[in-house]
């Protein structure tokens, strides 16, 4: 029975190491469609599809998504890459057709200014505000001037508070 | 001073309610045509139900007319024939844009003309046929060129052979008007610039 058992387990074992590697080999077999004349053009084709933008989804880049123009857009991208075409003429050549919406970075451009002004803005102004505060304390600083005789009487009132308490406490 | 101040966060925070407001009532499908008031792209394509005949983009010059991207795939598309019909027998010059879908040879998927025009012409004999031709883009490059996403797609071309309009989804009457407006601008335009040529044609022809 022990061996058998044993026997079992091992095979189940090997079952279970096989199935997990099932997924690395059908992403390689994935990538062996697209063969690349070297490294550089596979990384650019990386980059693109995780840069370009599906103009049919809600949020997707076209390397997540299969509707049917992101197909259409990879192929025309690798096909782009294949050419030799930089990255920025494979970007411009989106954008011509299917406009700015398709890069997920946007351009700097009068409408899409505040993207980048806003957060300078807001920090400068609460930098302001801070600047503000710190004058107000330093002012507030400067007109409480120490009275020397009003720190005496202070001082003694006080000694004389703390003798008081500890000749009333019991021993 | 102060409470000019005092009223800073206030502004900010009804500015950015207003701007997020707004925002529920835009179109997140919407962004724009970068094809508009630019050329239709240059193309080489069969006519579907004469693919012995190959269209260009000079061939449709000259004349104003709606470029409609359809396939019988689409559901939207097909409920549109009944109204782009109508529009037909108004006046309106309809081309046809056929988006045949990728096959996927795994699955035994091949490229079927032949069953594909008999299709076309069975539903067009039924919903009405809106179409003036029909442009067979079976690799979907034209479509690619002209930025389309999916189907029905619709654009105004003017009779310089420019595009003047790029309508996303389909046309029935509650937003026709408004692309009707444009439509009868651009053909009203062409008229008077044909009236202009004849005219100066006639001075040149006067003794």
């Amino acid at each position: 029975m022990r061996p058998k058992m044993q026997l079992f387990s091992r095979a189940f074992a090997r079952l279970l190491l096989a199935l997990c590697l099932c997924p690395a080999f059908a992403t390689t077999a994935a990538e062996e469609l697209l063969p690349f004349k070297d490294a550089q053009q596979q990384a650019l084709y990386r980059e693109l599809t995780a840069e370009l933008r599906c103009p049919k989804c809600q949020n997707q880049n076209i390397a997540d998504s299969n509707a049917v123009v992101a197909v259409d857009m990879r192929e025309k991208t690798y096909q782009l890459v294949q050419q030799g075409q930089n990255k920025e003429q494979v970007i411009d050549y989106m954008k011509q057709r299917y406009g700015d919406f398709v890069h997920y970075q946007p351009p700097v451009q009068w409408s899409t200014i505040w993207l980048w002004l806003a957060p300078l803005l807001l920090l400068a102004g609460l930098f302001w505000v801070m600047l503000q505060k710190q004058q107000k304390v330093q002012q507030l600083q400067q007109t409480d001037a120490v009275d020397p005789e009003l720190e005496q009487k202070l001082q003694a009132m006080i000694e004389q508070a703390m003798a008081e308490k500890s000749s009333k406490e019991p021993d | 001073m102060r409470k000019s101040l005092f009223f800073i966060p206030f502004v900010l925070f009804i500015a950015l309610a207003a701007f997020l407001f707004s925002g529920l009532f835009s179109d997140p499908r919407q962004h724009g045509s970068a094809l508009v008031s630019k050329p239709l792209p240059a193309f080489l394509l069969p006519d579907l139900m004469a693919p012995q005949r190959m269209l260009s983009a000079d061939d449709l010059k000259g004349k104003v007319y709606l470029l409609n991207v359809w396939g019988l795939w689409c559901p939207t598309c097909n409920a549109e024939l009944g109204f782009l019909t109508e529009l037909r027998q108004q006046g309106i010059e309809i081309v046809g844009l056929y988006y045949v879908q990728p096959q996927d040879s795994a699955f035994g998927e091949t490229f079927d003309l032949a069953a594909l025009q008999k299709d076309v012409a069975k539903k067009l004999a039924e919903q009405g046929n809106p179409y003036q031709l029909n442009i067979l883009d079976e690799k979907r490059s034209l479509i690619f060129d002209l930025g389309v996403t999916g189907a029905p797609e619709t654009f105004l071309i003017d009779a310089q052979g420019q595009i003047r309009a790029h309508h996303v989804g389909d046309i029935n009457p509650q937003n026709w008007p408004a692309l009707a407006a444009q439509y009868q601008a651009v053909l009203q335009e062409a008229q008077a610039a044909a009236a202009l040529t004849q005219q100066s044609i006639g001075a040149t022809n006067a003794p």
